[in-house]
């Protein structure tokens, strides 16, 4: 595997030989190897159905995987049940069709994110404390949404919906965001928006992100490295100057049966 | 003009081929009727005789005209009984019925002999009608409007209980997804990404139930568990149809100034 000079502390993400097979037999996963730097943008790059999602989903666990293990700062967070919910407080999630509860106001979505860290007892009275109401409206600031605070999340466009999705990501406080296909199903200005959004609040956090996109354009403009997958594995690892005609091709076009090794 | 004409033949025919169904469909329209027949001799439909009593129907209606208002006097406050019970028997719905609807939603409970107890539990409640449940808390707890409560209580929560599991079952995973994500446990997972979704139906629900209360609390009384029942039940028995008429137009305007009141609330729920 090729490991880019500055990369050689320890990874913030290690995911190692993870494979899925589902209850139906369709192998998602086939033996994924990847290692991700603290603070890194990492585009996961590949056509649907190569298994993106699944590899986001086991490293939340909302997926469990059939083989494989996954550290985070060097401790591992696949196997165990106990101790899940606290594994999962340090990943933002941002999903494809925002997922956003439509029927609450925009800042009581973006405290969901925080009900990992309260007791059931006071979430009973759909009350939150002061100081996560201050988290909430600061990470609705970073994505320019604070001015629609009160709002219902079903009256926002496309664009805004994700913003907040994201704020409720950065909620959380995480260590690490995964972002499944974000801007899948926005137009292109509102799309590169929201990268910008989500690229810009993670540099300044610091937060790992692992971002899953189809599109080759946004890998090019926002990746600090790409890995691309096809039919379940790892078929190309690197910056995302190198992603030739050849490389794409490879990416996209590979047939399941194709085994072709990537030259080191 | 030749290329497009393929395709189309193609369906058509296709069309065409699944209309041959259509003897099965008529078989089982045959075979419908003839069990409604079979069923109407059982409950001894006699069409003919109940031609020849219309006029008798009308003659209890034409002896409630005029209706005697004074009447009205002893009438209010058991009508206001009335709507006692139907509120307090939608509270005591609610409570049982929340719970065990949330044990009974495939979605939220995922241990199966937990959701069909829940189950279980509700088709009990529900498939004891209000009356039997009202003579059993009657006996328990004596007469008046808080053994109706009751009974209306058990029964509704019966029904309530399978129409929010049904509610909870119909709501967009998506939210429920990203909040497990987060770390949230089931229970808050629960509150803020399923209760919201299904809120519209719990309370279009639930007004739909307090209405249906209302009129099934006119007949609580005849079993003696309060409401207004019973002096509809005692001026029927004692023939006297002026006062008859004006129970049940007060139970007429109940039931419409609820109905009005629902829609309004709903129209500002949604």
């Amino acid at each position: 595997m090729m490991v880019p000079a500055g990369h050689a502390v320890e990874p913030s993400l290690s995911i190692r030989g993870l494979s899925k097979t589902y209850a139906g037999g369709v192998q998602a996963l086939n033996n994924v190897n990847i290692n991700v730097a603290p603070g890194e943008f990492l585009v996961i790059l590949g056509p649907s159905g190569a298994g993106k999602s699944t590899l986001l989903r086991c490293v939340n666990r909302l997926v469990e995987p059939s083989a494989g293990e996954i550290f985070h700062n060097g401790a591992k967070i696949t196997g165990r049940r106990r101790g899940l919910r606290a594994i999962r407080r340090q990943f933002g999630m941002v999903f494809q069709q925002f997922n956003l509860v439509k029927r609450l106001s925009v800042l009581t979505n973006v405290l969901t994110g925080r009900l990992a860290y309260r007791s059931i007892w006071r979430s009973l009275v759909y009350s939150f404390p002061e100081a996560d109401k201050c988290i909430a409206i600061e990470c609705l600031a970073r994505v320019n949404m604070d001015h629609k605070a009160f709002q219902r999340a079903d009256t926002l466009s496309g664009g805004e919906q994700q913003r907040v999705a994201i704020a409720r990501a950065l909620a959380q406080q995480p260590k690490v965001i995964l972002a499944d296909e974000p801007v899948a199903s926005l137009d292109p200005k509102i799309a590169r928006q929201v990268l910008s959004y989500l690229r810009e609040a993670a540099q300044e956090l610091g937060i790992t992100v692992l971002c899953n996109l189809h599109q080759v354009e946004y890998a090019r403009e926002f990746a600090e490295r790409v890995v691309g997958m096809s039919h379940g594995s790892v078929v190309f690892e690197g910056s995302s100057l190198e992603l030739t005609d050849d490389i794409l091709h490879r990416i996209y076009y590979r047939e399941p049966g194709e085994e072709e090794k990537e030259e080191a | 003009m030749a290329a497009p004409v393929a395709p189309v033949d193609g369906v058509l025919a296709a069309l065409a081929a699944r209309k041959r169904w259509r003897l099965h469909h008529i078989a089982g329209a045959a075979a419908l009727i003839a069990f409604l027949l079979w069923c109407a001799d059982g409950v001894n439909l006699r069409p003919r005789e109940l031609a020849g009593a219309l006029p008798l129907i009308g003659e209890y209606f034409y002896r409630m005209a005029p209706p005697k208002w004074e009447f009205s006097e002893v009438l209010w406050k058991p009508a206001l009984e009335t709507i006692y019970i139907a509120l307090w028997g939608n509270v005591i719905a609610i409570v049982i019925g929340l719970p065990l609807g949330v044990l009974a939603a495939s979605n939220v409970t995922r241990s199966a002999p937990l959701r069909a107890a829940a189950k279980a539990l509700l088709n009990l409640q529900r498939s004891i009608s209000e009356m039997i449940w009202a003579v059993f808390f009657v006996a328990a707890v004596g007469l008046g409007p808080f053994p109706g409560a009751l009974a209306l209580g058990v029964n509704f929560g019966g029904i309530l209980g399978r129409l929010y599991a049904e509610a909870l079952e119909n709501i967009d995973p998506g939210p429920v997804e990203a909040l497990a994500a987060t770390g949230a446990s089931r229970l808050q997972v629960i509150l803020y990404a399923m209760f919201p979704q299904a809120l519209p139906q719990f309370v279009t629900y639930n007004l739909y139930w307090f209405e249906v209360g209302v009129r099934s609390a006119t007949v609580l009384g005849m079993v003696g568990a309060g409401g207004i029942g019973f002096e509809l039940v005692t001026t029927i028995r004692l023939f006297e149809w002026r006062e008859t008429g004006v129970v049940l137009l007060l139970i007429l305007a109940m039931v419409t100034l609820i109905d009005l009141a629902s829609t309004w609330i709903r129209a500002r729920i949604y």
